[in-house]
Order: structure tokens, then sequence, then C-alpha cells
């Protein structure tokens, strides 16, 4: 990021940002002990922002950092995957990596093979039945119905209750998508069919897509190598895209042109609605 | 040079129309638009379902064309690419997530709204058609203001007689007001009956086909209020309008309910209507033709030199147009999950004969439509004809993959 200049007014508005920010942390610590609280991190520049500032305000506090938990859905970028053992062990941080093996297993780890139902363990089997899949088999797709319930909402619950998590800090921000703009910095999740009950923080729901690499330049912070190379917003492989190939994320116009473009996480609204028809 | 409109219902059968023969009054307004429309009896979707038919609309192309793809292939042309380029205005509203721009049909339009960043519910899970229409407005009314003034294409599509049918009150009173189902009640009939496909109860069966009925009754209604929508804005007299259907829907007519991979006429033929203000008494077309002349008509109503990308020929004009077979193929799968598994189907029609095979099972099924319009009697090992069929419809098996095979 050489080349890449932050004016000193904008500067001062990152800061305030970066306050705001804190302040939530802070409420949420009134709220949430850290061993209650869990702070998802998917190695991109939003969550890599977000553990960033959470940890600031642990060491300025002298609070614990809650669980740091990344979910590996078997269709990770090893960029992503490097990025992670690397900042984690630079920022001191036992990350906590969440997979569905049994899954993984059954699929031989490739995407896009048959799984055979019978094939996977009593719980698995059990989470299909309740989210109403019938089959007896399903391709392995990390962003399909089956795949994304199996490998991100069963592992992810299963954490929390094994331990007892009440408050996820997330890193969603108003700005990427028009479905965002109505979030608040806390939502409570009451405990229903497919989630326990929680809390999720919402940190860094003011900053701007120009906020988060404004904020990488003007403290250093790392990112993952894959938005040197054009991509604008990191998802799994098959659904991640470059937006302008070769072309760095912070030169490109995001201003005016949608961030999640090159990446079509679409796929799950697309899927939800077709099993809402009474495909899949 | 008018405006070109099509207008597309999904799952509308084409026997529950009033101006195709139904008894049921469903339709009064489609049917009031008779004196100024070519009706078309024989139009043949291209496929079953959305994936299948919407090639044949919308890229006058078939579904299996290049390959078993999930997503539209970059290989096919869309009719908005050709018009664009050509300097037409051209815009999609639709709530069809097979036809999402995560599977690739945005290419080309001005304006594309899928209604993807929408909430739906369970009971209705996608955009009805008035709000379809409200769009339409806002963007037509918006279209006259801005300045210089091009022809445009407007494609709209309605969702609202697809399944989970879970219709209003209003429309089932219309239909039946003895069913006092609620809305728990109807979509459990969904989840325990079509979702199953289960045709054991024949009463579940019909009462899943007036639900049916009601959304189509609701679909008139929308129908009617986009015609008011056009006069408001007067663009009633200057638009041609084309309506279709991507396939019909099932309720037990060859041992299934909704819309599977089967090829029978109940799935396959589809109202086509050509709405010309300017013309001053209907006509009726008994030619066969199929959803690929969709397109190919657009651009011929635009004075458009034909595409050559597109499989189809415009329907028009009437006069001297030759006689053609169809064709259609899709995924023969048999309930609402398609698996890797299932195998494809295709057939080919001819006047009034129409074969189909069955790759998956190796088999055959010809009908005579004048004779067995139900297609309940297959003729293929009697008829001396068969081979003929057979040896048309052939060379389209499994095609894309020879295709590979001779590249490489």
């Amino acid at each position: 990021m050489k080349d890449y200049k932050v004016s000193e007014e904008k500067a001062k508005g990152i800061g305030k940002k970066i306050d705001e920010s804190k302040k939530i942390v802070r409420q949420a610590f009134e709220k949430f002990k850290p061993s209650e609280a869990a702070i998802t991190w998917t190695g991109g520049k939003d969550s890599t922002t977000n553990l960033w500032i959470i940890r600031q305000v642990c060491l300025e506090d002298n609070i614990d950092l809650p669980h740091v938990i990344t979910i590996d859905e078997g269709d990770a970028f090893t960029e992503i995957t490097d990025f992670l053992i690397k900042i984690s062990k630079k920022w001191n941080i036992d990350l906590e990596w969440l997979c569905n093996f049994d899954v993984l297993k059954a699929s031989q780890s490739k995407l896009g093979n048959i799984v055979k139902v019978k094939d996977l363990n009593e719980r698995n089997q059990a989470e299909l039945k309740r989210i109403g899949f019938e089959e007896d088999s399903f391709t392995f797709e990390a962003e399909s119905y089956t795949g994304n319930h199996l490998m991100k909402t069963v592992v992810l619950n299963q954490f929390m209750e094994e331990n007892n998590i009440k408050a996820l800090f997330m890193a969603v921000r108003w700005d990427e998508h028009p479905a965002r703009k109505d979030d608040k910095y806390f939502t409570k999740k009451e405990e229903g069919h497919l989630t326990p009950g929680h809390t999720r923080v919402a940190p860094i729901l003011h900053f701007t897509e120009r906020d988060i690499w404004d904020n990488i330049k003007l403290h250093s912070l790392p990112y993952c190598s894959l938005y040197e190379i054009g991509y604008r917003s990191l998802g799994v492989r098959t659904t991640s895209n470059p937006m302008e190939v070769g072309v760095p994320a912070w030169q490109q116009d995001l201003e005016n042109t949608i961030e999640r473009g090159g990446r079509r996480q679409d796929k799950e609204k697309a899927m939800d609605r077709l099993r809402k028809l009474g495909y899949m | 040079m008018k405006n070109v409109i099509l207008f597309t219902i999904d799952t509308l059968r084409k026997d529950v129309l009033g101006c195709y023969g139904s008894k049921n009054k469903l339709t009064p307004f489609i049917d009031s638009l008779q004196e100024r429309c070519i009706k078309f009896t024989n139009m043949q979707a291209t496929g079953p379902y959305t994936q299948a038919s919407f090639p044949g609309i919308l890229t006058s192309s078939y579904y299996l064309e290049d390959g078993r793809e999930k997503k539209l292939s970059p290989k096919k042309t869309l009719i908005s690419e050709v018009l664009t380029k050509s300097g037409i205005t051209t815009a999609a509203f639709h709530s069809n997530p097979y036809l999402c721009d995560f599977f690739g049909w945005n290419r080309g339009w001005d304006v594309f709204y899928d209604s993807m960043e929408a909430e739906v519910s369970r009971e209705v899970p996608y955009i009805k058609g008035d709000e379809i229409n409200k769009k339409v407005d806002e963007w037509l009314s918006s279209y006259i203001k801005g300045g210089e003034y091009r022809p445009f294409f407007l494609w709209l599509h309605y969702m609202d007689v697809h399944e989970p049918y879970v219709p209003e009150k209003k429309y089932v009173d219309m239909v039946d007001p003895s069913i006092n189902f609620s809305k728990e009640e109807m979509f459990n009939l969904f989840k325990n009956t079509l979702l199953k496909r289960d045709l054991s109860d024949k009463r579940k069966v019909e009462l899943l086909k007036k639900l049916y009925f009601a959304h189509v009754r609701e679909v008139d209604s929308y129908v009617e209020e986009f015609f008011n929508i056009l006069k408001k804005l007067d663009f009633l007299e200057n638009s041609v309008i084309i309506m279709s259907s991507d396939h019909g829907d099932e309720f037990g007519e060859h041992g299934g309910l909704s819309h599977d991979g089967k090829m029978y006429s109940e799935l396959i033929n589809v109202p086509f209507l050509i709405f010309d203000y300017a013309k001053d008494r209907g006509e009726v077309s008994d030619a066969l033709v199929s959803n690929i002349d969709i397109s190919p008509t657009i651009v011929y109503l635009f004075g458009l030199e034909p595409e050559k990308n597109f499989k189809g020929y415009s329907v028009l004009p009437l006069k001297d147009r030759p006689e053609r077979g169809c064709f259609g193929e899709a995924i023969n799968k048999r309930s609402v999950h398609e698996k890797e598994t299932d195998r494809p189907i295709y057939y080919y029609q001819k006047k009034e004969l129409k074969i189909i095979y069955r790759e998956g099972i190796d088999s055959w099924e010809m009908y005579d439509l004048k004779k067995d319009p139900k297609e309940l009697d297959n003729i293929v090992e009697a008829s001396p004809r068969a081979d003929e069929m057979k040896g048309i419809l052939k060379p389209r098996v499994g095609r894309w993959l020879k295709g590979e095979q001779l590249k490489q």
C-alpha cells in the first residue's frame, strides 16, 4: 500500500470511528464476560479490523481476550489460512479452528463429491433431519443449503453450546450491503429452531469499505495477499472472485462499485428462495 | 417503432385460461384482450421447469446445449444483449431465483431487478405481482422523463402461480368458498403432499389444484393492473405485448405433482399470446411453435437483423412461415431434489406426433397428440413412424459431450 495516501482530515475521522467502536466493545464487556464472548475472524479485512479493535480494548483495560474463532468450511483459500496462522502467532492469539471434520471425511474433502447421509455421524444426520433434508445424499458444496448448515451453522452452534457463549462479535458494516443498512450494534437473537440464544455485537458497523482501508494504512494492519490481486471481499474459494484482476482492492473504485460484486454469497440467498419454492 | 414487452407468468398452465377453453372463469381480464391478440394454440416450451425453459425464451437456445451447467453459459446470447447493442433500452423485473444475477441472467440489461434482496415469507417466497407492477410503474414513469425517448424492451415475470400455493382468502373464495383453510393448513398441504409428491389422497390433489386456480385468478388481476399502468402512461397503444409461461404444472396427469422432469403437454404446451392494440380482430394460429421463437420474434418486431446465435425463428409474419418441428430437453428429475445421477430427458414434436426419450432408463415413448391429447397411449412400438422420429431425436442425446470429445 506504498502509494496509498490518507489525508490528515480523514485520519482524524478514522480516529473518531475507532473510538466509537471501542465504546461499543466496552459496552459489550459490561454485559458479558470475555469467556462468554467469541470473536469471529475469517481473515478478511473487516474481521481483522474488528479483532484489532477489540484486542486493543482488552490490552488497554486489562481484560482477557474473548475466544477467537474461525470456521473452516472445507473450501478455504490457502492464502487466508496462511494469513490466519501468521497473524495469530504475531498477535499471540489462541485461535480456535472450527470445522465439521465428519462431513469433510465423508466427502473426502473434495467439493462436488456426493456425500451419503448414512456415512455421517449421528449429530450431522440429526441436523439434516432438523432442516428437513430427507434425501439419501447431497453434493458437498460449502455454500449450498446442506453444506452451509453442516459446515457453518452446526459447528458454530456446537461451539457456542459447549463454551456457553452469550455474545458474538461480528464484523458486519452498514455499507457492505443494502440489506444491512438498518442493522444495530447489539442484536439479541432469541433461542430458535436453528440458533442458541445469544447477542450479536457489531463494533465496526459504521466503518465504510474505504474507512477499513484507510485504517489498515494508518495503523499498518496486516491484510491477506488476495486483496493485492483484486479481491474486494473474501468468502470461500469457489464463490469469491477478484473484482478487477490485478488491481489492489484499495485502488479500486470503492465508492461506485459493489464490494461483493466478486463474491457470490448471493448464492445462499438464491438457494434459500429456491428451497422455499420447493426445490432442492 | 413500437416498444416490446415480454410478459411471462411462471408455472401457468394453458388450460386454465378462459381463452384456451377453461370454463373456470379464472382469467376474465386476459380473456377480454383476445380481440387484439394473436392466440397461438400450439406453443411448446423447451423444458418443463424454469432452468430448462428460460434458455429457450430469453436466449433462443436449448438448456443442455453447452452441458449441464447450473449457471447460464457465457456461450448463450441473451435477448437483452442483442437489443442493448442496437440502442434499445432493456429492463427486467422478476422474482425467480433461478433467473437471478447469481445464475448469470443479468447480462445485457440496462435495468435488472431480481428481488433477491427483498425479505420474503415462507408462504409467499417471492415478490408478488403487484409489487413487480409497482417497480415497473416507477421505472416506466422515470423513463418518460428521461429526455430523448428511445424504444424499450421490457420483460416482466410473475411468480404468483408457483407453489407453495398459499393464496389469499379473497382469491380462494372466488374459486371455491367452501375451502376454509388457514395459511398454516395450506402450507402443510404443500409440505406433506406436494413436496412429497404424494398422490395417494385424491381429495388433497384436488385441493392443491384449487389453490393453484386461486393463484391464477390472482395473477389475472395483476395482469389487469399492469395493463392499466400502461394505459395510464400512454404505452398501451405503442407497445406490442407478448405473453407466455415458462411451463405448466402437473396434478397427477402422469403420476406426479408440480413440474419435474417430464415432457407431457400439461408441462410443455404453454399459452402464447401477442397483443397489439392496433389489431381490430383476434387471430388464432395453430402453427407448431417453440419458445425458442420468442426472442427472434422480439428481434423481428424491432426491425433488426436476425441474431445468428438464436436457434429459433420469428413467429411473425404469420403467413408463409415454414412448418418446423420442435425440441426440448431437461433433467429427468423425479422429486424436489435434482440428483447428480439423474439423466436427461428429450422430446421432439412434429405436427401431431411427439417422441420422448429418457436417457437414464433408455426408454422411448411416442404419442399421437391428435388422437391421444392426454398422452396415455404409448405408440412407439406400433407406429411405423417411430424410427423416423427416433432418428431425428437421437443425434441430440448427449451431444454436448460429443462436442467435448471432438475438441479434445
